[in-house]
Protein backbone atom coordinates (compact mmCIF):
# COMPACT_ATOMS: atom_id res chain seq x y z
CA UNK A 1 0.00 0.00 0.00
CA UNK A 2 1.27 3.35 -0.63
CA UNK A 3 0.34 6.01 1.43
CA UNK A 4 -1.53 5.18 4.91
CA UNK A 5 -4.73 7.26 5.38
CA UNK A 6 -3.70 9.01 9.02
CA UNK A 7 0.00 9.03 9.84
CA UNK A 8 1.07 11.19 13.23
CA UNK A 9 4.52 12.07 13.43
CA UNK A 10 6.20 12.90 17.02
CA UNK A 11 2.65 14.78 17.63
CA UNK A 12 2.68 16.53 21.03
CA UNK A 13 -0.58 17.78 22.97
CA UNK A 14 0.86 20.18 26.17
CA UNK A 15 -2.48 21.83 27.97
CA UNK A 16 -1.97 25.41 29.45
CA UNK A 17 -0.38 26.40 32.47
CA UNK A 18 -2.46 26.92 35.18
CA UNK A 19 -1.56 29.91 36.33
CA UNK A 20 0.96 32.84 35.68
CA UNK A 21 4.17 31.45 37.71
CA UNK A 22 3.28 27.93 37.24
CA UNK A 23 5.14 25.29 35.69
CA UNK A 24 3.98 24.19 32.42
CA UNK A 25 1.98 20.80 33.01
CA UNK A 26 3.87 17.82 31.57
CA UNK A 27 2.27 16.80 28.19
CA UNK A 28 -0.62 15.10 27.75
CA UNK A 29 0.30 13.55 24.51
CA UNK A 30 4.14 12.96 24.32
CA UNK A 31 6.09 12.06 20.90
CA UNK A 32 3.10 9.99 19.58
CA UNK A 33 3.43 8.55 16.28
CA UNK A 34 1.05 6.20 14.52
CA UNK A 35 0.08 4.87 11.22
CA UNK A 36 -3.22 3.84 10.40
CA UNK A 37 -3.36 1.62 6.90
CA UNK A 38 -6.90 2.48 4.56
CA UNK A 39 -8.97 -0.05 5.12
CA UNK A 40 -7.74 -1.47 8.98
CA UNK A 41 -8.28 -1.04 12.47
CA UNK A 42 -5.99 0.34 14.85
CA UNK A 43 -6.89 -0.41 18.50
CA UNK A 44 -5.71 2.09 21.12
CA UNK A 45 -5.54 0.68 24.27
CA UNK A 46 -4.78 2.76 27.64
CA UNK A 47 -6.23 4.22 30.70
CA UNK A 48 -7.53 7.34 32.20
CA UNK A 49 -4.81 9.92 31.91
CA UNK A 50 -3.13 7.73 29.50
CA UNK A 51 -3.97 10.99 26.38
CA UNK A 52 -6.02 8.83 24.22
CA UNK A 53 -8.92 11.30 24.23
CA UNK A 54 -6.40 13.69 24.06
CA UNK A 55 -4.78 12.15 21.15
CA UNK A 56 -8.54 11.97 19.92
CA UNK A 57 -9.27 15.29 20.19
CA UNK A 58 -5.96 16.13 17.97
CA UNK A 59 -7.20 14.24 15.15
CA UNK A 60 -10.52 16.24 15.40
CA UNK A 61 -8.60 19.45 15.61
CA UNK A 62 -10.43 20.03 18.74
CA UNK A 63 -7.07 20.85 21.04
CA UNK A 64 -3.84 23.12 20.47
CA UNK A 65 -1.47 20.83 18.81
CA UNK A 66 2.39 22.04 20.29
CA UNK A 67 3.69 19.99 17.51
CA UNK A 68 4.40 17.41 15.38
CA UNK A 69 2.08 16.93 12.16
CA UNK A 70 -0.79 14.52 11.02
CA UNK A 71 -1.55 13.47 7.88
CA UNK A 72 -4.78 12.70 6.94
CA UNK A 73 -5.81 11.79 3.22
CA UNK A 74 -3.54 13.11 1.72
CA UNK A 75 -3.61 16.75 3.60
CA UNK A 76 -1.58 18.42 5.94
CA UNK A 77 -4.57 17.71 8.56
CA UNK A 78 -3.28 20.80 11.21
CA UNK A 79 -2.02 22.99 8.72
CA UNK A 80 -5.53 23.29 7.22
CA UNK A 81 -7.31 26.74 7.39
CA UNK A 82 -11.01 27.20 9.18
CA UNK A 83 -12.62 27.75 5.94
CA UNK A 84 -11.49 24.49 4.81
CA UNK A 85 -11.84 22.44 7.81
CA UNK A 86 -15.43 22.28 7.60
CA UNK A 87 -15.65 20.47 4.89
CA UNK A 88 -12.49 18.12 5.30
CA UNK A 89 -14.05 16.92 8.37
CA UNK A 90 -16.77 14.90 7.02
CA UNK A 91 -13.70 11.96 5.90
CA UNK A 92 -13.76 11.92 10.13
CA UNK A 93 -17.04 10.03 11.56
CA UNK A 94 -17.03 10.10 15.45
CA UNK A 95 -18.94 7.37 17.61
CA UNK A 96 -18.93 8.48 21.32
CA UNK A 97 -19.24 5.83 24.39
CA UNK A 98 -22.86 6.43 25.48
CA UNK A 99 -25.66 7.12 22.49
CA UNK A 100 -27.79 9.02 25.34
CA UNK A 101 -25.32 11.39 25.94
CA UNK A 102 -24.31 11.81 22.29
CA UNK A 103 -27.54 11.77 20.91
CA UNK A 104 -30.20 14.96 21.24
CA UNK A 105 -33.25 13.98 23.45
CA UNK A 106 -35.30 16.63 21.55
CA UNK A 107 -34.49 15.73 18.02
CA UNK A 108 -36.22 13.21 16.22
CA UNK A 109 -33.62 10.13 14.53
CA UNK A 110 -34.30 11.68 10.98
CA UNK A 111 -33.38 14.65 12.40
CA UNK A 112 -30.26 13.54 14.20
CA UNK A 113 -29.16 11.72 10.53
CA UNK A 114 -29.87 14.65 8.86
CA UNK A 115 -27.88 16.82 11.08
CA UNK A 116 -24.46 16.49 9.86
CA UNK A 117 -25.85 17.09 5.86
CA UNK A 118 -27.56 19.79 6.21
CA UNK A 119 -23.91 21.48 8.42
CA UNK A 120 -22.23 20.83 4.81
CA UNK A 121 -24.45 23.00 2.74
CA UNK A 122 -28.35 22.85 1.10
CA UNK A 123 -29.78 19.35 0.92
CA UNK A 124 -33.23 18.61 -0.65
CA UNK A 125 -35.39 17.33 1.67
CA UNK A 126 -36.31 14.19 -0.24
CA UNK A 127 -32.86 13.24 -0.57
CA UNK A 128 -31.69 14.06 3.48
CA UNK A 129 -34.99 11.39 4.25
CA UNK A 130 -33.67 8.90 1.44
CA UNK A 131 -30.33 8.82 2.70
CA UNK A 132 -30.67 8.88 6.75
CA UNK A 133 -33.40 5.59 6.14
CA UNK A 134 -30.48 4.07 3.73
CA UNK A 135 -28.10 4.73 6.38
CA UNK A 136 -30.04 3.43 9.38
CA UNK A 137 -30.82 0.23 7.23
CA UNK A 138 -27.58 -0.92 6.49
CA UNK A 139 -26.86 -0.43 10.71
CA UNK A 140 -29.89 -2.55 11.19
CA UNK A 141 -32.85 -0.60 11.92
CA UNK A 142 -36.22 -0.37 10.27
CA UNK A 143 -37.11 2.53 8.37
CA UNK A 144 -40.03 3.47 10.80
CA UNK A 145 -37.62 4.29 13.24
CA UNK A 146 -37.22 7.57 11.82
CA UNK A 147 -39.71 8.91 13.61
CA UNK A 148 -38.63 8.17 17.13
CA UNK A 149 -36.95 10.09 19.59
CA UNK A 150 -33.65 8.53 21.47
CA UNK A 151 -35.66 8.02 24.77
CA UNK A 152 -37.94 5.21 22.62
CA UNK A 153 -34.31 2.91 22.23
CA UNK A 154 -32.69 0.38 24.18
CA UNK A 155 -28.89 1.08 24.05
CA UNK A 156 -27.83 -1.09 21.21
CA UNK A 157 -30.37 0.48 19.03
CA UNK A 158 -29.61 4.06 20.12
CA UNK A 159 -26.05 2.71 19.38
CA UNK A 160 -26.93 1.65 15.51
CA UNK A 161 -28.48 5.14 15.47
CA UNK A 162 -25.25 7.04 16.35
CA UNK A 163 -22.99 4.76 13.83
CA UNK A 164 -25.36 5.41 11.41
CA UNK A 165 -24.78 8.78 12.22
CA UNK A 166 -21.45 8.68 12.06
CA UNK A 167 -21.41 7.44 8.59
CA UNK A 168 -23.84 9.89 6.83
CA UNK A 169 -21.55 11.69 5.14
CA UNK A 170 -19.60 8.46 4.04
CA UNK A 171 -16.34 9.47 6.06
CA UNK A 172 -13.02 7.78 5.06
CA UNK A 173 -12.27 7.58 8.95
CA UNK A 174 -13.88 6.23 11.55
CA UNK A 175 -13.04 7.00 15.39
CA UNK A 176 -15.23 4.82 17.98
CA UNK A 177 -14.62 5.68 21.30
CA UNK A 178 -15.70 2.94 23.82
CA UNK A 179 -18.18 2.05 21.94
CA UNK A 180 -19.41 -0.80 23.79
CA UNK A 181 -18.34 -0.32 27.36
CA UNK A 182 -22.19 0.93 27.95
CA UNK A 183 -23.86 -1.89 26.48
CA UNK A 184 -24.43 -5.33 27.72
CA UNK A 185 -22.67 -8.02 26.53
CA UNK A 186 -25.26 -10.19 23.75
CA UNK A 187 -25.40 -6.36 22.26
CA UNK A 188 -22.11 -5.66 22.41
CA UNK A 189 -21.28 -8.82 19.77
CA UNK A 190 -24.06 -7.59 18.06
CA UNK A 191 -22.57 -3.51 17.35
CA UNK A 192 -18.72 -5.57 17.06
CA UNK A 193 -20.45 -7.89 14.40
CA UNK A 194 -22.13 -4.54 12.25
CA UNK A 195 -18.64 -3.03 12.70
CA UNK A 196 -17.03 -5.85 10.79
CA UNK A 197 -19.98 -5.94 8.01
CA UNK A 198 -19.78 -2.24 8.00
CA UNK A 199 -15.98 -1.93 7.47
CA UNK A 200 -15.53 -4.99 4.55
CA UNK A 201 -18.88 -3.16 2.79
CA UNK A 202 -17.62 0.29 2.97
CA UNK A 203 -14.15 -0.01 3.11
CA UNK A 204 -13.73 1.77 6.21
CA UNK A 205 -10.64 2.74 8.79
CA UNK A 206 -11.39 2.49 12.26
CA UNK A 207 -9.82 4.03 15.29
CA UNK A 208 -11.16 1.94 17.72
CA UNK A 209 -10.31 3.44 21.35
CA UNK A 210 -11.04 1.32 24.45
CA UNK A 211 -9.77 -0.22 28.20
CA UNK A 212 -10.89 -3.80 27.04
CA UNK A 213 -8.13 -5.47 25.53
CA UNK A 214 -10.61 -8.38 24.61
CA UNK A 215 -12.30 -6.12 22.12
CA UNK A 216 -9.30 -5.06 20.70
CA UNK A 217 -8.08 -7.62 20.13
CA UNK A 218 -10.84 -9.34 18.56
CA UNK A 219 -11.75 -6.05 15.82
CA UNK A 220 -8.52 -4.66 15.16
CA UNK A 221 -5.17 -5.55 12.91
CA UNK A 222 -2.59 -3.61 14.82
CA UNK A 223 -2.69 -1.65 18.11
CA UNK A 224 -0.93 0.49 20.38
CA UNK A 225 -0.94 1.02 24.02
CA UNK A 226 -0.89 4.34 25.53
CA UNK A 227 0.43 4.77 29.11
CA UNK A 228 1.69 8.74 30.63
CA UNK A 229 0.90 10.42 27.24
CA UNK A 230 3.69 8.09 25.33
CA UNK A 231 2.88 5.21 23.29
CA UNK A 232 4.39 2.18 25.20
CA UNK A 233 3.66 -0.87 23.04
CA UNK A 234 2.57 -1.00 19.37
CA UNK A 235 2.53 -3.92 16.56
CA UNK A 236 0.44 -6.22 15.00
CA UNK A 237 -2.41 -7.20 17.35
CA UNK A 238 -1.43 -11.54 17.24
CA UNK A 239 2.13 -10.14 18.29
CA UNK A 240 1.13 -8.01 21.28
CA UNK A 241 -1.45 -10.51 22.85
CA UNK A 242 0.53 -14.01 22.38
CA UNK A 243 3.83 -11.76 23.78
CA UNK A 244 3.14 -8.49 25.51
CA UNK A 245 6.35 -6.90 26.12
CA UNK A 246 5.45 -4.47 28.53
CA UNK A 247 4.14 -5.45 32.33
CA UNK A 248 1.07 -3.00 31.96
CA UNK A 249 -0.14 -4.86 28.92
CA UNK A 250 0.87 -7.93 30.68
CA UNK A 251 -1.69 -6.85 33.74
CA UNK A 252 -4.14 -6.03 31.12
CA UNK A 253 -3.81 -9.06 28.71
CA UNK A 254 -4.04 -11.45 32.59
CA UNK A 255 -7.23 -10.05 33.78
CA UNK A 256 -10.72 -11.95 34.02
CA UNK A 257 -11.53 -15.31 32.33
CA UNK A 258 -8.00 -16.77 31.44
CA UNK A 259 -8.98 -20.20 29.93
CA UNK A 260 -9.15 -18.65 25.60
CA UNK A 261 -12.68 -19.40 24.00
CA UNK A 262 -11.32 -22.46 22.31
CA UNK A 263 -9.98 -23.85 25.05
CA UNK A 264 -13.49 -23.57 27.10
CA UNK A 265 -14.96 -25.21 23.62
CA UNK A 266 -12.94 -27.67 24.25
CA UNK A 267 -13.78 -28.40 27.60
CA UNK A 268 -17.18 -28.58 26.93
CA UNK A 269 -17.05 -30.88 24.44
CA UNK A 270 -14.72 -32.81 25.99
CA UNK B 1 -26.13 -23.65 56.23
CA UNK B 2 -25.79 -20.87 54.16
CA UNK B 3 -25.90 -16.81 55.15
CA UNK B 4 -28.22 -16.33 52.91
CA UNK B 5 -31.06 -17.89 51.53
CA UNK B 6 -33.48 -17.32 48.35
CA UNK B 7 -36.13 -19.62 47.17
CA UNK B 8 -39.09 -18.26 44.69
CA UNK B 9 -38.51 -14.50 45.33
CA UNK B 10 -41.04 -12.13 43.21
CA UNK B 11 -41.32 -8.49 43.09
CA UNK B 12 -43.77 -7.05 41.47
CA UNK B 13 -44.73 -2.74 40.85
CA UNK B 14 -47.56 -1.49 39.15
CA UNK B 15 -51.37 -2.43 39.28
CA UNK B 16 -53.17 -6.12 40.23
CA UNK B 17 -53.68 -6.89 36.70
CA UNK B 18 -51.28 -6.14 34.62
CA UNK B 19 -48.54 -5.97 37.02
CA UNK B 20 -44.61 -4.92 36.41
CA UNK B 21 -42.82 -8.14 37.29
CA UNK B 22 -39.31 -7.07 38.07
CA UNK B 23 -38.10 -10.13 39.63
CA UNK B 24 -40.01 -13.20 38.99
CA UNK B 25 -38.69 -16.53 40.22
CA UNK B 26 -34.82 -16.04 42.48
CA UNK B 27 -33.29 -18.53 44.13
CA UNK B 28 -29.71 -17.79 45.25
CA UNK B 29 -27.62 -18.90 47.98
CA UNK B 30 -24.80 -18.32 49.24
CA UNK B 31 -22.01 -19.37 51.27
CA UNK B 32 -20.39 -17.84 54.52
CA UNK B 33 -17.10 -16.56 53.87
CA UNK B 34 -17.21 -16.43 49.65
CA UNK B 35 -17.66 -13.91 47.15
CA UNK B 36 -21.21 -14.87 45.44
CA UNK B 37 -21.26 -13.31 41.97
CA UNK B 38 -24.85 -12.37 40.78
CA UNK B 39 -24.94 -11.95 36.64
CA UNK B 40 -27.35 -10.67 34.72
CA UNK B 41 -28.31 -8.32 31.25
CA UNK B 42 -30.19 -4.98 31.86
CA UNK B 43 -33.25 -5.13 33.64
CA UNK B 44 -33.05 -8.79 34.60
CA UNK B 45 -33.32 -7.90 38.42
CA UNK B 46 -29.84 -8.04 39.70
CA UNK B 47 -29.87 -4.56 41.11
CA UNK B 48 -33.66 -5.03 42.33
CA UNK B 49 -32.54 -8.21 44.16
CA UNK B 50 -29.86 -6.77 45.80
CA UNK B 51 -32.08 -3.48 47.23
CA UNK B 52 -34.71 -6.68 48.33
CA UNK B 53 -31.77 -7.59 50.73
CA UNK B 54 -31.26 -4.23 52.02
CA UNK B 55 -34.54 -3.52 52.56
CA UNK B 56 -34.66 -0.92 50.17
CA UNK B 57 -37.47 -1.54 47.52
CA UNK B 58 -40.06 1.46 47.32
CA UNK B 59 -43.25 0.78 49.25
CA UNK B 60 -45.27 0.35 46.36
CA UNK B 61 -43.63 -2.88 45.54
CA UNK B 62 -45.11 -6.14 46.50
CA UNK B 63 -42.48 -8.38 47.51
CA UNK B 64 -43.58 -12.47 47.67
CA UNK B 65 -40.84 -15.47 48.10
CA UNK B 66 -41.12 -19.36 49.31
CA UNK B 67 -37.62 -18.22 51.38
CA UNK B 68 -35.72 -15.48 52.36
CA UNK B 69 -33.34 -15.89 54.86
CA UNK B 70 -30.05 -14.30 55.96
CA UNK B 71 -28.63 -15.95 58.61
CA UNK B 72 -31.79 -17.65 59.63
CA UNK B 73 -34.14 -14.88 60.16
CA UNK B 74 -36.73 -13.83 57.76
CA UNK B 75 -35.46 -11.27 55.84
CA UNK B 76 -39.01 -9.79 54.85
CA UNK B 77 -39.66 -8.53 58.17
CA UNK B 78 -36.24 -7.57 59.47
CA UNK B 79 -34.13 -6.51 56.56
CA UNK B 80 -34.49 -2.50 57.59
CA UNK B 81 -33.25 -3.43 60.92
CA UNK B 82 -30.00 -5.67 59.38
CA UNK B 83 -29.35 -2.60 56.96
CA UNK B 84 -25.95 -1.10 58.19
CA UNK B 85 -25.58 -3.55 61.05
CA UNK B 86 -25.19 -6.77 59.20
CA UNK B 87 -25.40 -5.68 55.86
CA UNK B 88 -23.38 -2.86 54.04
CA UNK B 89 -23.53 -1.98 50.35
CA UNK B 90 -20.93 -0.54 48.09
CA UNK B 91 -22.16 1.31 45.06
CA UNK B 92 -20.96 1.54 41.25
CA UNK B 93 -19.96 5.17 41.77
CA UNK B 94 -17.79 5.84 44.20
CA UNK B 95 -17.22 9.13 43.62
CA UNK B 96 -21.22 9.81 43.95
CA UNK B 97 -21.68 8.07 47.22
CA UNK B 98 -19.37 10.35 48.99
CA UNK B 99 -20.61 13.89 49.79
CA UNK B 100 -18.39 15.73 47.70
CA UNK B 101 -18.53 18.79 50.14
CA UNK B 102 -17.04 16.94 53.26
CA UNK B 103 -14.10 15.55 54.54
CA UNK B 104 -13.11 11.77 54.38
CA UNK B 105 -12.59 11.97 58.06
CA UNK B 106 -16.27 13.46 59.06
CA UNK B 107 -18.01 11.29 56.45
CA UNK B 108 -15.89 8.17 58.08
CA UNK B 109 -16.28 9.34 61.53
CA UNK B 110 -20.10 9.46 60.84
CA UNK B 111 -20.64 5.86 60.11
CA UNK B 112 -18.11 4.87 63.17
CA UNK B 113 -20.26 7.38 65.74
CA UNK B 114 -23.92 5.69 64.89
CA UNK B 115 -22.42 2.13 64.66
CA UNK B 116 -19.66 1.72 67.37
CA UNK B 117 -20.35 3.95 70.04
CA UNK B 118 -16.85 4.32 70.90
CA UNK B 119 -15.48 7.97 72.35
CA UNK B 120 -13.97 10.52 69.71
CA UNK B 121 -10.47 10.08 70.04
CA UNK B 122 -11.24 6.00 69.51
CA UNK B 123 -12.85 6.86 66.38
CA UNK B 124 -9.98 8.64 64.81
CA UNK B 125 -7.49 5.33 65.30
CA UNK B 126 -10.69 3.12 63.86
CA UNK B 127 -10.83 5.12 60.87
CA UNK B 128 -7.16 5.11 60.08
CA UNK B 129 -6.63 1.47 61.01
CA UNK B 130 -9.87 0.89 58.04
CA UNK B 131 -8.56 2.74 55.65
CA UNK B 132 -5.09 0.78 55.73
CA UNK B 133 -6.96 -1.73 55.54
CA UNK B 134 -8.08 -0.99 52.28
CA UNK B 135 -4.55 -0.39 50.97
CA UNK B 136 -4.70 3.00 51.41
CA UNK B 137 -1.25 4.14 51.90
CA UNK B 138 -1.38 7.53 53.83
CA UNK B 139 -4.61 7.01 55.35
CA UNK B 140 -3.91 10.62 57.76
CA UNK B 141 -3.76 12.09 54.50
CA UNK B 142 -6.79 10.60 52.85
CA UNK B 143 -8.86 11.45 56.28
CA UNK B 144 -8.40 15.53 55.48
CA UNK B 145 -8.80 15.35 51.89
CA UNK B 146 -12.05 15.92 50.27
CA UNK B 147 -13.45 13.24 47.57
CA UNK B 148 -12.41 15.13 44.48
CA UNK B 149 -8.81 15.36 45.93
CA UNK B 150 -8.75 11.17 45.96
CA UNK B 151 -8.30 9.29 42.46
CA UNK B 152 -11.35 7.01 41.66
CA UNK B 153 -9.70 3.51 42.86
CA UNK B 154 -8.72 5.22 46.22
CA UNK B 155 -12.43 6.86 46.67
CA UNK B 156 -13.80 3.14 46.07
CA UNK B 157 -11.42 2.05 48.87
CA UNK B 158 -12.89 4.40 50.93
CA UNK B 159 -16.41 3.28 50.37
CA UNK B 160 -15.33 0.22 51.46
CA UNK B 161 -13.61 1.61 54.45
CA UNK B 162 -16.95 3.01 55.45
CA UNK B 163 -18.91 -0.53 54.35
CA UNK B 164 -16.28 -2.12 56.79
CA UNK B 165 -17.27 0.81 60.43
CA UNK B 166 -20.40 -0.67 60.40
CA UNK B 167 -19.48 -3.71 61.42
CA UNK B 168 -21.31 -5.52 58.55
CA UNK B 169 -20.40 -8.94 58.16
CA UNK B 170 -22.24 -8.88 54.43
CA UNK B 171 -21.30 -6.82 51.70
CA UNK B 172 -23.49 -6.44 48.49
CA UNK B 173 -21.55 -4.72 45.54
CA UNK B 174 -23.06 -3.62 42.55
CA UNK B 175 -20.78 -3.08 40.03
CA UNK B 176 -17.94 -2.09 41.96
CA UNK B 177 -15.45 -1.94 39.27
CA UNK B 178 -17.79 -0.30 36.45
CA UNK B 179 -16.22 3.17 37.03
CA UNK B 180 -12.68 2.51 37.34
CA UNK B 181 -9.94 1.60 35.06
CA UNK B 182 -9.16 -2.42 34.35
CA UNK B 183 -5.92 -2.44 36.71
CA UNK B 184 -7.47 0.02 39.27
CA UNK B 185 -10.13 -2.38 39.29
CA UNK B 186 -8.53 -5.61 39.44
CA UNK B 187 -6.78 -4.45 42.32
CA UNK B 188 -10.03 -3.40 43.96
CA UNK B 189 -11.02 -7.05 43.38
CA UNK B 190 -7.88 -8.04 45.02
CA UNK B 191 -8.64 -6.29 48.26
CA UNK B 192 -12.55 -7.68 48.54
CA UNK B 193 -10.50 -10.97 48.35
CA UNK B 194 -8.04 -10.19 50.78
CA UNK B 195 -10.94 -8.72 53.29
CA UNK B 196 -13.19 -11.82 52.74
CA UNK B 197 -10.67 -14.21 54.11
CA UNK B 198 -9.30 -11.64 57.12
CA UNK B 199 -12.70 -10.54 58.10
CA UNK B 200 -14.48 -13.75 57.37
CA UNK B 201 -16.79 -11.50 55.26
CA UNK B 202 -19.22 -12.66 52.28
CA UNK B 203 -19.94 -10.63 49.61
CA UNK B 204 -22.13 -10.29 47.00
CA UNK B 205 -20.95 -9.51 43.61
CA UNK B 206 -23.39 -8.13 41.37
CA UNK B 207 -21.85 -7.43 37.53
CA UNK B 208 -22.64 -7.65 33.99
CA UNK B 209 -19.00 -8.58 33.37
CA UNK B 210 -17.91 -12.41 33.24
CA UNK B 211 -14.50 -11.03 33.91
CA UNK B 212 -15.13 -9.54 37.23
CA UNK B 213 -16.91 -13.01 38.11
CA UNK B 214 -13.73 -15.18 36.83
CA UNK B 215 -11.47 -12.52 38.96
CA UNK B 216 -12.72 -13.30 42.02
CA UNK B 217 -16.14 -14.69 42.50
CA UNK B 218 -16.16 -18.44 44.27
CA UNK B 219 -19.85 -19.18 43.24
CA UNK B 220 -22.35 -17.22 40.94
CA UNK B 221 -25.63 -17.26 40.30
CA UNK B 222 -26.77 -16.13 36.60
CA UNK B 223 -29.83 -14.32 36.19
CA UNK B 224 -32.29 -14.08 32.97
CA UNK B 225 -35.65 -11.96 32.72
CA UNK B 226 -35.86 -12.40 36.75
CA UNK B 227 -34.93 -15.85 36.74
CA UNK B 228 -32.39 -17.84 37.97
CA UNK B 229 -31.04 -19.94 35.17
CA UNK B 230 -28.13 -21.49 36.23
CA UNK B 231 -26.05 -21.51 39.66
CA UNK B 232 -22.72 -23.11 40.26
CA UNK B 233 -18.92 -22.61 41.11
CA UNK B 234 -17.28 -20.16 39.17
CA UNK B 235 -14.68 -22.53 37.22
CA UNK B 236 -17.94 -24.94 36.61
CA UNK B 237 -20.06 -22.37 35.36
CA UNK B 238 -17.06 -20.70 32.82
CA UNK B 239 -15.96 -24.19 31.50
CA UNK B 240 -19.20 -26.13 31.22
CA UNK B 241 -21.98 -24.14 31.30
CA UNK B 242 -25.30 -25.96 31.22
CA UNK B 243 -28.20 -23.41 30.51
CA UNK B 244 -28.30 -22.09 26.92
CA UNK B 245 -27.97 -18.51 28.12
CA UNK B 246 -25.39 -19.12 29.98
CA UNK B 247 -23.78 -21.05 26.90
CA UNK B 248 -24.90 -18.09 24.70
CA UNK B 249 -23.73 -15.27 27.21
CA UNK B 250 -20.23 -16.53 26.98
CA UNK B 251 -19.91 -17.36 22.98
CA UNK B 252 -20.98 -13.75 22.68
CA UNK B 253 -18.11 -12.48 24.19
CA UNK B 254 -15.37 -11.22 22.34
CA UNK B 255 -12.56 -13.63 22.78
CA UNK B 256 -14.86 -17.10 22.16
CA UNK B 257 -14.11 -17.49 18.90
CA UNK B 258 -11.13 -16.34 16.34
CA UNK B 259 -9.94 -13.59 14.97
CA UNK B 260 -12.37 -12.50 12.30
CA UNK B 261 -15.16 -14.89 12.62
CA UNK B 262 -18.59 -13.71 13.81
CA UNK B 263 -19.63 -13.29 17.40
CA UNK B 264 -22.74 -15.22 18.10
CA UNK B 265 -24.94 -12.74 19.21
CA UNK B 266 -27.94 -13.82 21.19
CA UNK B 267 -31.65 -12.64 18.49
CA UNK B 268 -34.36 -11.15 19.86
CA UNK B 269 -35.02 -9.49 23.14
CA UNK B 270 -35.35 -9.73 26.34
CA UNK B 271 -39.76 -10.19 27.29
CA UNK B 272 -41.23 -7.42 28.64
CA UNK B 273 -41.41 -6.58 32.14
CA UNK B 274 -45.43 -6.65 31.55
CA UNK B 275 -45.39 -10.23 30.00
CA UNK B 276 -47.00 -13.31 31.43
CA UNK B 277 -44.38 -16.19 30.74
CA UNK B 278 -45.82 -19.51 30.79
CA UNK B 279 -42.53 -21.84 30.17
CA UNK B 280 -39.24 -20.91 30.17
CA UNK B 281 -38.40 -17.19 30.00
CA UNK B 282 -35.32 -17.91 27.33
CA UNK B 283 -37.53 -20.18 24.93
CA UNK B 284 -38.13 -17.36 22.50
CA UNK B 285 -34.12 -16.73 22.11
CA UNK B 286 -33.17 -20.29 22.72
CA UNK B 287 -31.78 -21.89 19.70
CA UNK B 288 -32.61 -25.48 21.31
CA UNK B 289 -35.99 -24.44 22.38
CA UNK B 290 -38.93 -27.17 21.79
CA UNK B 291 -42.29 -27.18 21.61
CA UNK B 292 -42.57 -27.71 25.56
CA UNK B 293 -40.36 -25.16 26.60
CA UNK B 294 -43.13 -22.70 25.50
CA UNK B 295 -45.65 -24.29 27.45
CA UNK B 296 -44.19 -25.79 30.82
CA UNK B 297 -42.04 -24.31 33.48
CA UNK B 298 -38.45 -25.78 33.54
CA UNK B 299 -37.31 -28.70 35.68
CA UNK B 300 -34.51 -27.62 38.05
CA UNK B 301 -31.68 -30.08 37.50
CA UNK B 302 -28.61 -30.37 39.67
CA UNK B 303 -25.25 -32.67 39.24
CA UNK B 304 -23.95 -32.43 42.50
CA UNK B 305 -22.12 -28.94 42.01
CA UNK B 306 -23.93 -26.80 39.50
CA UNK B 307 -27.54 -26.59 39.28
CA UNK B 308 -30.05 -25.01 36.51
CA UNK B 309 -33.77 -24.98 34.66
CA UNK B 310 -33.91 -26.24 31.29
CA UNK B 311 -36.06 -28.78 29.69
CA UNK B 312 -33.17 -30.21 27.81
CA UNK B 313 -32.04 -33.49 28.83
CA UNK B 314 -28.33 -33.21 30.29
CA UNK B 315 -25.89 -34.79 28.28
CA UNK B 316 -23.85 -37.97 29.91
CA UNK B 317 -20.53 -38.21 29.11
Amino acid sequence: MDEPLLQIRDLVVRYRRTGLFSAPPPPAVNAVSLALATGSTLGLVGESGSGKSSLLRAILRLVPVESGTIRLDGDDWLALPEQRLRERRRAIGVVAQNPFLSLSPRLTIAEILAEPMTAQGRVPAEELRLRAAEMLERCGLPGTFLSRRARELSGGQAQRVAIARALVLQPKLLILDEPTSALDISVQAQILNLLEDLKRELGLSMLFVTHNLKVVRHVSDTHVVMRGGRIIEAGSTEQISSAPAEEYTRQLMGYGRNPTGAEVASARRG
Amino acid sequence: MSLVEIKGLAIRFGSLHNPIHAVRHVDLSIERGTIHGLIGESGCGKTISGMALLGLLPQSARVSADAFRFDGLNLLDVAKSLRGRRIAMISQDPAAALNPVLRIGRQMDDVLKSHSGLPRFQRRAVAEELLAATGLADPRRVLKSYPHQLSGGMQQRVVIAQALATGADFIIADEPTTALDVTVGAQVLALLKRLVQERALTVLMITHDMDVVAECCDSATVLYAGHTVEAGRTDELLAAPRHPYTQALLAALPDAVAKGERLASIEGHIPSPFAVIEGCPFAPRCASAMAVCRQAKPPERDDGNHCWTCHLEPHHG
